[in-house]
């Protein structure tokens, strides 16, 4: 999922997540294609916030300093098993945020 | 060093949080409508419409992608029907205190979304009938540190300090100059505005949870959360470094390592859908 905003958005991109108004309420579902017209009417409609469509995020912080600020917020906790596991499957996430 | 600063003091300024000056108006005034005892739906509806700022925010969250209804809440009255009272107060605390978590401490207010977020998620996967509870629980139960270090600043910093400067977790720093820590007095809180026992409760003990003894379940859950949130480097919460884990708790759970991986996952998604929430 990828979070854009309204003037970034291209013919043929799918929602990942509805679009909603400033009340909250959903103007177009999840899982639509956009078009042309859309974008036209999604830009003219002053939606705070961003558009969520599908496709890969793009990181801010390199994998390598991520993995590395884990090993020392788990510095302390060596040794102790459902730590370890804890760690392993934070590490596994992280490692997944970046394929 | 400076003086431990005594329960006495502590427990009266979270007694009397509707009227210290650091504490933003509206919160004041839904801190006066929780304390009362049984305070109906009618009543809560109508303080929340009386405030658009705080009627939007609300219907933005309970509509957003985090719940199951997304798009599909149009009023308030509609909202505690749904999702109950008690959530309903939780989620207008959580939107109230929003600037006030900012401003105690960079990071507190992103660590408190992620990990109701997270109780939620695991609530789920254990099959708890109200999911949203345990969300409410994990969206304050950090409640107390926002009093801490609004009320008593210098201290406080001197308690991040010192838990940067020894490796040890905030729990444990603000041993020296607190003589309560946040837990305790989140749970004060919790229990002046009337929240039910099981949020008191994983509040109270969301550090020591082998003491919750109504509600052991539920509040595993939040310290289970709390140190996912931490693992991850969501927010800020104090610690620079992931506390153990309880054994008890952790094993009561029953998460395998995939389990795991896949809260981690659910988290992410979560986590976005609700900031947004709170970009105006």
């Amino acid at each position: 999922m990828i979070k854009v905003t309204p003037e970034k958005l291209q013919p043929g991109m799918r929602l990942a997540r509805p679009v909603m108004n400033r009340a909250g309420m959903a103007l177009l579902g999840e899982g639509t294609e956009l078009t042309e017209t859309w974008i036209a009417r999604i830009q003219d409609m002053d939606l705070e916030g961003a558009i969520y469509v599908e496709g890969k995020l793009e990181m801010e912080v390199p994998m390598d300093e991520m993995l590395a600020a884990l090993q020392r917020r788990f510095q302390s906790a060596l040794g102790n098993q459902r730590m370890e596991l804890i760690k392993r499957a934070a590490e596994t996430h992280i490692r997944k945020l970046y394929e | 060093m400076s003086e431990v600063i005594e329960s006495k003091i502590l427990r009266h300024r979270i007694e009397n949080i509707g009227s210290l000056p650091t504490v933003p108006e509206t919160l004041k005034r839904l801190s006066r409508i929780m304390e009362k005892q049984n305070v109906s739906l009618t009543e809560v509806a109508s303080f929340v419409q009386s405030d658009p700022a705080l009627t939007f925010r609300i219907l933005k969250m309970v509509n957003s992608a985090v719940y199951g209804f997304p798009g599909r809440i149009a009023s308030v009255s509609h909202a505690i029907m749904l999702l109950g009272l008690n959530v309903v107060k939780g989620l207008l605390l959580g939107v109230s205190v929003f600037e006030l978590m900012q401003k105690a401490m960079t990071g507190l207010y992103e660590h408190s979304m992620g990990c109701a977020a997270a109780s939620r998620i695991i609530a789920q996967k254990k099959g708890l009938r109200e999911p949203e509870e345990a969300y409410v629980a994990g969206l304050i139960h950090d409640i107390g540190k926002v009093v801490m270090a609004l009320e008593f600043t210098k201290a406080y910093e001197g308690a991040l300090a010192f838990a940067e400067t020894e490796h040890i977790s905030i729990m444990q720093a603000e041993k020296k100059f607190f003589a309560d820590n946040h837990a305790a007095l989140g749970g004060v809180l919790s229990e002046k505005w009337r929240f039910p026992k099981k949020l008191t409760e994983a509040i109270l003990y969301h550090h020591q949870p082998r003491s919750a003894v109504l509600f052991p379940l539920e509040t595993a859950i939040v310290h289970l959360a709390d140190l996912l949130t931490k693992a991850r480097g969501l927010g800020f919460s104090g610690d620079q470094i992931v506390p153990v884990v309880d054994d008890a708790a952790f094993d009561r759970l029953e998460l395998s390592e995939q389990d795991i991986i896949n809260v981690f996952k659910e988290l992410e998604g979560s986590i976005e859908a609700t900031q947004e929430v709170l970009q105006q």
